[in-house]
């Protein structure tokens, strides 16, 4: 299982990575691998005003339907669209060309509320 | 569905757990959260009076009518247990069921047959006798609750899924998905929904340790 340092982890198995106000959004090694195959994902809309925790986006596996939340609050500014035509990439590269989108954060300081690698592999470890 | 669907939106709220045993009348194809609508043949579901339905879960379509539907919503049993994990422990309730009326099913592999019908086709979820699938099923999850459904296999329809999805319907189609699935009726077991919905109510109590205090008839 993979964690890499660089990033911030939320509880419900997403990854964000910052730069900036702008924050780069997927779901963990952890995630997909617990999911399996996935065969859709229902992206946002470029544009759309998301809250933290809200829920933004859906992810079929084989089998399953779940939600992706928002991990911090902010303005959808980019969406992967390569994940229509390939949706594999969750599973393959879950934190590079699997990333699901980029938020332009309202508030970066909701970042602090999330959990760093080493917090993040003991809330996987312990489950 | 949208019943199932709001049993998962109660027990994400906080609600108990659920269990629902249902059958279709009149038959209805079921199709997955995000199957497009242009695999329906609309004018062949209108012509033997199928209704189209969606469901919240994924997988591909289903023809309702000769089954017994159950639903579970129940809270995760871990935060992230894998959806195999839930499979794994619904399967125990069905399977316990199930050999209550003598039927032997075992978890279909994961790695089975994949295709656009969903009785078609065989994964870690669905059940099989033999080879052959009998009970298929599918989930979603919101919050920290998830919702299971499936369709158990009592007997036939004098059509099937590829009578009603565009370029489907084909001799060979037809073959493969007759002899990919069995039906309670061809395996000698009770076919009556009332017992088998009886039947399938204690496997999941056994299996999940859960008393149902609460009979709703619809």
């Amino acid at each position: 299982m993979d964690y890499p340092e660089q990033l911030r982890y939320s509880a419900e198995h997403e990854w964000v990575a910052a730069d900036g106000n702008r924050a780069r959004i997927g779901i963990t090694d952890y995630a997909q691998d617990a999911l399996g195959d996935v065969v859709y994902v229902q992206l946002p809309e470029v544009g759309a005003t998301v809250a933290a925790m809200a829920r933004c986006a859906e992810v079929e596996s084989t089998k399953s339907v779940s939600d992706i939340y928002a991990p911090v609050g902010g303005t959808v500014a980019e969406v992967n669209q390569a994940l229509d035509g390939a949706p594999e990439k969750l599973n393959q590269d879950p934190y590079g060309d699997g990333w699901i989108f980029v938020l332009e954060m309202s508030d970066p300081s909701e970042l602090d509320s999330l959990m760093d690698a080493a917090a993040y592999r003991q809330l996987v470890e312990e489950q | 569905m949208a019943a199932d669907r709001a049993l998962l939106d109660e027990v994400a709220a906080g609600a108990s757990p659920a269990l629902r045993l249902y059958r279709w009348s009149p038959p209805a194809l079921s199709l997955g959260r995000f199957q497009p609508e242009d695999d329906v043949d609309h004018t062949a579901c209108r012509d033997r009076g199928v209704e189209i339905v969606r469901r919240p879960t994924g997988g591909r379509a289903l023809l309702h009518g000769a089954d017994l539907t159950y639903a579970v919503a129940m809270p995760r049993p871990e935060r992230a247990a894998s959806v195999d994990a839930v499979y794994r422990l619904l399967a125990r309730g069905l399977t316990r069921g199930l050999a209550c009326l003598g039927v032997e099913a075992a978890v279909a592999r994961a790695d089975g047959p994949a295709g656009p019908l969903c009785f078609a086709s065989q994964q870690g979820a669905d059940l099989r006798v033999g080879e052959q699938k009998v009970c298929g099923s599918a989930q979603v999850r919101r919050d920290d609750a998830v919702l299971q459904h499936g369709a158990l296999l009592l007997d036939r329809l004098p059509f099937d899924e590829t009578d009603l999805l565009r370029g489907a319907a084909d001799d060979d189609g037809r073959a493969r998905l007759r002899v990919a699935t069995v039906t309670l009726r061809e395996l000698g077991a009770p076919v009556d929904a009332r017992v088998v919905a009886n039947a399938l109510a204690d496997g999941f109590a056994e299996a999940l340790d859960l008393r149902f205090t609460a009979a709703v008839r619809g």
